[in-house]
C-alpha cells in the first residue's frame, strides 16, 4: 500500500505539479485568461480524484497504463479550457497507453461561451405535430418561433431539433438538423452498425434520444462558432486535440489486437522436397531489426 | 525468378506487370488500357490474368477494356458488385481459398480498407518464389511464410502527415479516412518486423502518397530495417 501511495505521489509530481506550473507560466505570460469562477486548482485535484479511480477497457488502472505525457497532456487540454471534470464539462478516457480529456456536451457550451461570448445556448426537440415557423435571411435561420403541445412530446416522433446562440439581443445563431440529420451524425459513430438505420433498442441513442439529439444539435452548433472563430489562442490549440489524439491512439490498439497475426500460406498437393524441411523446422522467428538472415 | 514491372503506381493509377518467366499477370487495372499496351510493347496476349484488389477507379480503371481484349480478370464477389460488371470472364475469387493459374499457385486473403470486400494476394511458382501483393489496406491481419517478393503500400508517415495538416497544405478532415485506409511507413515496418524476410529478395514499396510521402527517405528506412534491396515504384 504505501509503496502503491509512493508511486502515485511520484505521477502526481511528474503530471498533476507539471501541469500546474505550466498554467502559471501561461498566466503570468498573459497567453491565458480564466473567467473568474474558474479555478484551475479545483479542476486539477478534481481530475486527479477521478483520475484514481479511472480504469482502462480491461480494468486496468488508467495512472498505470497511461503514459505521463498523455497523462499531462490531457490535465493541460482540461485546464486550457477551462473545463471541470465535477462538473461533468469533460472526463477522462484511456485508449491504448494514451489518456484523453473528452468535453462532454456541457463542456463544449462553456468553452463556446467563453470564445464567442455567447450569453445562452438553448436547444429543443422537435416533434411530429408541433408548429415550427422560421425565416430564412442571408442563408441564416430568423425569428424562429416553435409551438409544441404537450401531448405531441414522444420520443418515437422526434422529427428534429434546433439549437440557438444568444450572444446578444438581435444576434441569435440557429442550427436546424433533421431526424435524418442526427441519424447520419450518430452513424458515424463506433457503436452504430453498417446496416443499422435506426437506433438500437436499448441503445442510449434510442432511450434517451431527446437527449442525444440536443446534445448533436448543440454540439454542431458550437462546432461552426469554435472552428470558425479567429481566435488562435491556446484555447483553440487544445480543442481539437482530443479527437486526433483519440484516432491515433485507437488506430495503435487496433493494429495490436489483429495486425500481423496469424500465419497463412498456399498448400502444395505434392510437397516439394524443399518445403518439407521447411516445414518441420519449428515456427521461423522474425528477423526483427537486427537485420537480414541470409 | 520472377520479374516486376510497375506501368503506374500511386493514387492516380495502379498497374504492376509480374511474370515468371512462363505465365506474365497484370496486378490493377487503374490506368487506360492504352497505357497498358504501350508500356508492354502491345504484348498483352500472352498475359494469362488481371488481378484486381477493389473497385476504386485508381485500380479498375480499364476493366472493362481488359476484359475485352480477351484477359481474365480475377476478383472478390464484393469488387465485381461495386463495379457493376457482368463479364464471363470475370473470375469471383474468395479469401483463403487457393487456385491455380498457368504455373502460379494464387492465395487470396482479406485486406482492410473503406470498400467492399477488398483482396490482396499471394502468388507462388513452381520454382518456390513467393510473392505478396497487398495495397490499400491500412494493415494486414496475416503473416507469411519463405516470402521471396513483397510488393507492399507504403502511402505515407504520420509524422510528414502531422506536418503537412500544421501548415494546412493537407485538410485535416482527410486524416481520420488515412488512417483507417493506407498503410503508413510506420505500421509497413511493423509488418515487416512481424514476418520471416529471410528469404525475401526484394520489396517493392507501392503507392506513395504525393503529399505525405518522402521517396528517399522510406527507401532508406525500409533498407536499414531489412537490410534488403528496396525499390519505390
Amino acid at each position: 500500500m504505501s509503496q502503491n501511495g509512493n508511486q502515485l505521489a511520484i505521477i502526481k509530481k511528474d503530471t498533476v505539479d507539471v501541469v500546474a506550473s505550466k498554467v502559471k507560466e501561461f498566466q503570468e505570460k498573459g497567453e491565458l485568461h480564466f473567467p473568474a469562477n474558474y479555478s484551475p486548482e479545483n479542476a486539477m485535484k478534481s481530475a486527479w480524484l477521478i483520475l484514481q479511480s479511472t480504469v482502462d477497457r480491461n480494468k486496468r488502472p488508467a495512472l498505470d497504463v497511461c503514459t505521463r505525457d498523455s497523462v499531462a497532456n490531457a490535465l493541460l487540454d482540461m485546464v486550457v479550457q477551462g473545463l471541470n471534470p465535477s462538473k461533468k464539462q469533460c472526463y477522462f478516457i484511456v485508449y491504448g497507453t494514451q489518456l484523453v480529456c473528452m468535453r462532454s456536451y456541457f463542456g463544449t457550451m462553456s468553452v463556446t461561451k467563453r470564445v464567442s461570448g455567447a450569453k445562452e445556448i438553448d436547444a429543443a426537440v422537435i416533434y411530429e405535430g408541433d408548429e415550427v415557423d422560421y425565416e430564412m435571411v442571408n442563408g441564416r435561420i430568423k425569428n424562429l418561433t416553435h409551438k409544441q403541445k404537450f401531448a405531441n412530446i414522444n420520443k418515437e416522433n422526434i422529427i428534429g431539433a434546433y439549437c440557438t446562440i444568444t450572444l446578444d439581443n438581435d444576434n441569435v445563431y440557429t442550427e436546424l438538423m433533421t431526424i435524418d440529420e442526427l441519424r447520419q451524425a450518430w452513424s458515424k459513430a463506433q457503436f452504430w452498425g453498417k446496416d443499422q438505420d435506426v437506433e438500437k433498442k436499448g441503445s442510449t441513442h434510442e432511450e434517451f434520444k431527446q437527449e442525444m439529439a440536443k446534445k448533436s444539435v448543440i454540439n454542431r452548433a458550437c462546432k461552426k462558432f469554435l472552428n470558425s472563430s479567429d481566435d488562435s489562442s491556446l484555447v483553440m490549440s487544445r480543442i481539437n486535440r482530443a479527437d486526433e489524439v483519440k484516432e491515433e491512439a485507437l488506430l495503435e490498439e487496433e493494429l495490436q489486437q489483429n495486425a500481423n497475426k496469424e500465419i497463412i500460406d498456399i498448400e502444395y498437393d505434392e510437397t516439394p522436397i524443399q518445403e518439407q524441411q521447411a516445414q518441420t523446422e519449428p515456427e521461423i522467428k522474425a528477423t526483427g531489426t537486427e537485420g537480414p538472415l541470409f | 525468378m520472377i520479374n516486376i514491372k510497375a506501368l503506374a503506381s500511386g493514387s492516380k493509377g495502379n498497374c504492376y506487370y509480374i511474370t515468371d518467366g512462363h505465365t506474365p499477370l497484370l496486378l490493377e487495372a487503374g490506368i487506360s488500357f492504352k497505357s497498358i499496351q504501350k508500356q508492354l510493347n502491345f504484348k498483352t496476349t500472352s498475359i494469362a490474368g488481371c488481378f484486381v484488389t477493389h473497385e476504386h477507379k485508381d485500380h479498375s480503371k480499364s476493366i472493362a477494356e481488359v476484359l475485352k481484349s480477351g484477359i481474365d480478370c480475377y476478383m472478390s464477389k464484393g469488387t465485381a458488385e461495386a463495379l457493376n460488371i457482368h463479364h464471363h470472364r470475370v473470375h469471383n475469387i474468395e479469401a483463403k481459398k487457393q487456385f491455380k493459374l498457368g504455373t502460379w499457385t494464387i492465395l487470396p486473403f482479406e485486406v482492410e480498407h473503406d470498400v467492399s470486400e477488398p483482396m490482396g494476394f499471394l502468388f507462388a511458382n513452381e520454382v518456390g518464389d513467393k510473392l505478396l501483393f497487398a495495397t490499400d489496406t491500412y494493415y494486414i491481419k496475416y503473416k507469411f511464410k519463405g516470402l521471396s517478393h513483397i510488393m507492399i503500400e507504403c502511402n505515407y508517415s504520420l509524422d510528414i502527415l502531422n506536418q503537412n495538416i500544421e501548415v494546412g497544405r493537407v485538410p485535416k478532415i482527410m486524416k481520420k479516412r488515412l488512417l483507417r485506409s493506407h498503410f503508413s511507413l510506420e505500421n509497413v515496418k511493423e509488418f515487416l518486423k512481424a514476418n520471416d524476410l529471410s528469404k525475401v529478395q526484394e520489396i517493392h514499396l507501392l503507392h506513395l502518397s504525393d503529399n505525405n510521402s518522402d521517396e528517399q527517405r522510406f527507401k532508406q528506412e525500409i533498407q536499414a530495417l531489412t537490410g534488403k534491396l528496396v525499390y519505390v515504384l
